[in-house]
């Protein structure tokens, strides 16, 4: 069981209180239109998904219900940093 | 076996006798016993017949790592059919049953076939012979022969609960190691969690000779626990930690035991900050030739039966060890009256102990092994690999212990070998956590205690005495002997649950199956209920001598949740019925309770149909339905959802999410329109007003309320941050009511509203606020039923009222309640989709006909861009259309047969999406058809419940379709 501290209001959420929200920094074309259909499936399917490391969105949904950005162990599941959505965590920040 | 009780000893109360019957016979037992005791007691001897070959097979251990004790128990709160005789607490009236053996276990009619076949029937035996010519001709007889009895198809009368806590020190075991921690944490101020799976606290400390402090192990453990109960600490007796999770969670089941069974369990979701992990140890048997007879057991079992309930596992005793534990076993046994004699496989065993079981009276043999057991059901003697014999009638066996290190296993801490202990061991441990005890593979009492007192210093604790321990005889050194060298090991038993043997470890090796977890998988080593505590270790030390290797470069098998049995009840009957998740009534609950609405759950409780209608559903449903098409009806639409979009920017915002196009949607007006996810898939429908150029009201699906909220907050937060814009969800706050009927603007008028409700000044798709009856109203004209229809919104304190008060009103008119299955065959009738019913994952808004409107808006929304991928834009998608019966109904899920086949097994071109019977249009349908919307007035052939029938491809529209009535 995860447990996150939210960055906006500040309370220790465990997961069944938080709502994940997949990859973090995934980027949406801002000109959806003028990108070819690869730009986009890439934006919309395409996740790394790895062992170790992992940039995520989590949303403090049964509180505050602020999203915002995690650095997560998907092994050991250690949270590394988190961070407001307005802010872009580096992994080498935080080891 | 011949156990029988000793004249005194034990923790039990000898005042007082229990009944309860084995196999139909009567016994009794003392408060204080488990069922694995009192039998022993009682002289049972075997209790049951082994998985695989049918050998007889008695008690093997005292508690949670018994291989062989697997009976059904009946007590007064329910029947289970597979639990382990040494942890079940024994109680008056209590049953137990065989359940392996037929027709019973002393005398098994399978086993004089097994042991016919035995030789024949090793590892991979199923896989490499029951493979032709399939499975399924032998499971059914297979099936009959193995398995722990049969489950019941009563629910228990157990009762259920679960607990969410925390706390700042979890100390697992109330052995004494986790007493001497607990101990030091005395006046500490924090916050304690003590448990142990046992009825007391002690563990070992309950049956071994040991004094701390100057007084008896077991009372010291009293004391210890008496004040860190007075101190406020928790104490959970008869609870087990059943798995350990990320972030220090675990979950414990604890179980509360009446004078007439298990009366309830309790299920913790317990998170610590720090962890002591004081689970001790379990004693590991040796293999040798016959080591499964009735009559053979584990030498700390010995101790404790004798110890702690005061039973003696046979009138004559052989300890057959490869360490000094054995001489304990020995030694209580001689205090207890019983011939003992001593194998010990080692040469050189240390004096000490040697010179205290001759002087206790013990005969000992030192440098030989058993090579063979003799006996059937009971053991009868033994023969040793000097060629010399012993008559005894119970065998101990001293292997060595293996320390529980499940939990830190389950955290993925890694298992590695000591060899000093000849155990696995985890030495490195999860953040905040101690091992301590057997459990780390300490042996002499006296470092269990410092081990023990020094964690909890770790955790806070301010104590500083350390315990002093005193014992006879130490736990001493050990030889790590894995399989004896003389004996047949095919008739040596490494796993006695799944009847694995030495034998099959040596094929699965010679088969190239080393590594561990093949092994296990291969010969099923370790695979049992018993989670394979007795097993694993000599499986690993056995394929390591088969393989050349070191028993460190083996390793262990995976260690996973649960660490013992769990009960489904435990973690899942209080997630029953009104326990699964709270029931959501409407505000006008009442009102409809009051006229006989029958509820179904929608995520609220919602009248499916009211008996004020009609004596039946299909009667009802018909009687309104018939008012919505001919007067008015009244349809509590509370739950639909109503989202506020408010901002300056709130039309920019809203317009990005809805496929139509709302930039041009002026105030006071309302449009219909889907909304996707960003791959183009509908997601959502409903309608949005505009209330003013800063105020917008969503709609969405009632079923979606709170997902849509939720969305369109995710994209102002993570997108679209700089957006100046507002979303409030106020489903709830609001109750909602649909007039719909050509008589709902008399309905409407007589509520008294405080606006024009002409066709002219509220025409369909308009937007008023105002008062009705009194209080704030929200009115919209929007159709759902094809009828003319408002939707009034209310606070939802008036919800009540106005459904009584328009149903007061409108009875000269003929109105009537409505339920949902009226207004979903009413919307059927004019071919309004259902999400979720006429859509699926795949149904994009150009498969329900909106490709005009997507088309037509010139700006991006989520979801637009998608719709252009060649899999969206592909030939053949399924589209939304009616479907009328041509010889027969047409049922809802019929499959819809690809042109050219007449009956099954054929390719399916779409299915039937929502189906009824309309009292105007007659049985009607809608389907999603590859390329339906092109082929109107087509036959197609749909496949149900083992029918074909035929049916003809139509527009969606089997009502009114000039929308005279919509538009009255």
């Amino acid at each position: 069981m995860i447990v996150i501290r939210c960055p906006y209001c500040g309370e220790q959420r465990q997961e069944e209180e938080l709502t994940f929200g997949g990859e973090a920094e995934i980027v949406r074309p801002l000109e959806p239109s003028e990108v070819n259909d690869e730009v986009w499936t890439e934006y919309l399917y395409f996740r790394d998904n790895p062992k170790g490391v992992n940039h995520e969105q989590w949303c403090c949904s049964a509180g505050c219900g602020q999203w915002f950005k995690v650095l997560r162990n998907t092994v050991s599941h250690d949270v590394l940093g988190v961070v407001t959505y307005d802010k872009i965590l580096k992994a080498e920040q935080v080891a | 076996m011949s156990g029988f009780r000793l004249d005194k000893g034990g923790r039990i109360d000898r005042a007082r006798s229990l009944k309860f019957t084995f196999n139909g016979k009567q016994m009794a037992g003392h408060p204080g016993d488990t069922l694995a005791s009192a039998l022993l007691a009682n002289g049972v001897g075997a209790l049951g017949r082994s998985f695989k070959y049918h050998r007889p097979r008695g008690l093997y251990a005292a508690g949670v790592d018994d291989p062989n004790a697997m009976l059904e128990v009946t007590d007064a709160y329910g029947r289970e059919p597979g639990l382990r005789a040494g942890q079940v607490q024994l109680v008056d009236g209590l049953s137990a049953q065989s359940v392996t053996g037929w027709p019973s276990p002393a005398f098994d009619l399978v086993s004089g076939f097994t042991r016919f076949a035995s030789p024949f029937m090793s590892a991979g035996f199923y896989y490499k012979t029951l493979k032709w010519p399939n499975w399924s001709w032998y499971e059914e007889a297979i099936r009959k022969a193995a398995g722990f009895g049969t489950t019941s198809n009563t629910v228990d009368a157990r009762l259920r609960e679960q607990r969410h806590d925390t706390c700042d020190v979890l100390v697992i075991g109330s052995g004494p190691a986790g007493l001497a921690a607990v101990d030091a944490l005395k006046g500490s101020g924090r916050k304690v969690v003590l448990v142990d799976h046992a009825a007391c606290v002690g563990g070992a400390l309950r049956w071994e000779d040991a004094q701390i402090e100057g007084q008896f192990g077991a009372q010291w453990a009293d004391g210890v626990a008496q004040a860190f109960k007075a101190e406020g600490g928790q104490l959970l007796l008869n609870t087990f930690v059943t798995g350990a999770y990320e972030g220090n969670f675990f979950t414990l089941i604890e179980s509360r035991i009446d004078d007439t069974g298990l009366a309830a369990e309790r299920i913790w979701k317990l998170r610590a900050n720090q962890v002591v992990l004081a689970t001790g140890s379990v004693d590991r048997p040796l293999v040798c030739q016959n080591n499964d007879r009735p009559g053979v057991l584990l030498s700390a079992a010995a101790r404790q039966f004798i110890g702690e309930y005061g039973v003696a596992p046979g009138r004559s005793l052989s300890v057959f060890t490869n360490n000094d534990s054995g001489y304990l076993t020995a030694l209580a046994a001689l205090r207890a009256g019983i011939d003992t004699t001593v194998i010990d496989a080692r040469v050189q065993p240390s004096e000490a102990h040697l010179e205290a079981a001759r002087a206790a009276g013990a005969t000992i043999k030192t440098g030989v092994e058993v090579s063979n057991i003799k006996g059937g059901s009971r053991v009868k003697g033994l023969v040793l690999s000097d060629g010399g014999h012993v008559a005894c009638d119970a065998i101990a066996l001293a292997g060595g212990v293996t320390p529980i290190i499940h939990l830190a296993a389950h955290r993925g801490s890694k298992p590695s070998y000591n060899a000093e202990a000849a155990a696995f061991v985890c030495p490195r441990l999860p953040e905040g956590w101690f091992a301590v005890g057997a459990a780390s593979g300490a042996r002499e009492l006296s470092d269990v205690l410092a081990q023990g007192h020094a964690a909890g210093q770790s955790v806070g604790g301010t104590s500083t005495s350390v315990p002093v321990a005193k014992v006879e005889l130490s736990m001493g050194g050990i030889e790590p002997l894995w399989q004896a060298k003389t004996g047949n090991p095919k008739k040596m038993f490494v796993d006695l649950q799944n009847d694995v043997k030495a034998s099959d470890v040596a094929l699965a090796a010679r088969e190239n199956y080393v590594s561990v977890e093949h092994l296990k998988r291969y010969t099923t080593l370790g695979m049992g209920t018993d989670q394979g505590r007795t097993s694993n270790i000599n499986g690993i030390g056995i394929l390591a001598a088969q393989t050349g290797r070191n028993i460190d470069a083996v390793g262990t098998t995976t260690f996973r949740p649960p660490y013992t049995a769990t009960r489904m009840g435990a973690i899942a009957h209080h997630r029953q019925q009104d326990g699964f998740s709270p029931r959501r009534y409407l505000p006008g609950h009442a009102d409809h309770m009051a006229h006989g609405a029958d509820f179904e759950d929608f995520g609220w409780q919602r009248p499916d149909w009211y008996s004020d209608n009609g004596p039946n559903r299909e009667a009802a449903v018909d009687v309104e339905m018939h008012a919505v098409r001919n007067d008015v009806g009244v349809f509590d639409a509370s739950p639909l959802g109503k989202i506020e979009i408010a901002g300056p920017d709130a039309r920019a915002f809203i317009n990005r999410f809805y496929v139509s196009n709302l930039a041009t949607l002026k105030p006071g007006r309302i449009r219909y329109s889907v909304m996707c996810h960003d791959d183009g898939i509908i997601f959502d429908d409903g309608v949005v007003a505009c209330v003013d150029d800063n105020l917008f009201l969503s709609g969405p699906t009632s079923g979606n309320a709170e997902v849509v909220a939720g969305w369109y907050e995710q994209w102002r937060q993570t997108e679209w941050p700089d957006m100046k814009v507002a979303v409030a969800p106020v489903t709830s706050n609001w109750a909602a009511i649909a007039l719909a009927g050509p008589k709902a603007r008399d309905l409407l008028a007589s509520l008294e509203p405080d606006f024009d409700v002409s066709p002219e000044a509220f025409a369909h798709m308009r937007f008023v606020e105002g008062t009705l009856a009194g209080v704030p109203a929200r009115v919209a004209r929007v159709s759902f039923t094809g009828e003319l229809q408002y939707e009034i919104s209310v606070p939802a304190r008036y919800g009540q009222s106005l459904m009584e008060t328009a149903m007061g009103v409108g009875e000269t008119l003929g109105a009537k309640r409505i339920g949902m299955e009226a207004w979903l065959r009413l919307r059927l009738e004019k071919g309004y989709l259902h999400l979720g019913s006429d859509t699926n994952g795949r149904t994009t808004p150009h498969d329900i006909g909106m490709g005009g409107v997507v088309g037509k808006k010139p700006t991006d929304f989520i979801g637009k861009r998608a719709l252009s991928l060649p899999y969206n834009a592909s030939e053949n998608r399924e589209q939304l259309v009616g479907l009328k019966p041509v010889d027969q109904p047409i049922q809802i899920g019929a499959r819809v047969l690809a042109d050219g086949y007449d009956t099954v097994p054929a390719p399916s071109i779409g299915n039937v999406t929502s189906a009824c019977d309309s009292p105007s249009a007659g049985n009607i349908a809608m389907a999603l058809i590859e390329n339906g919307a092109v082929r109107m007035g087509e036959r197609v052939k749909i496949y149900a419940d083992g029918q074909v029938s035929e049916a003809e491809i139509c527009i969606p529209v089997f009502v009114d379709p000039k929308n005279e009535r919509l538009n009255a």
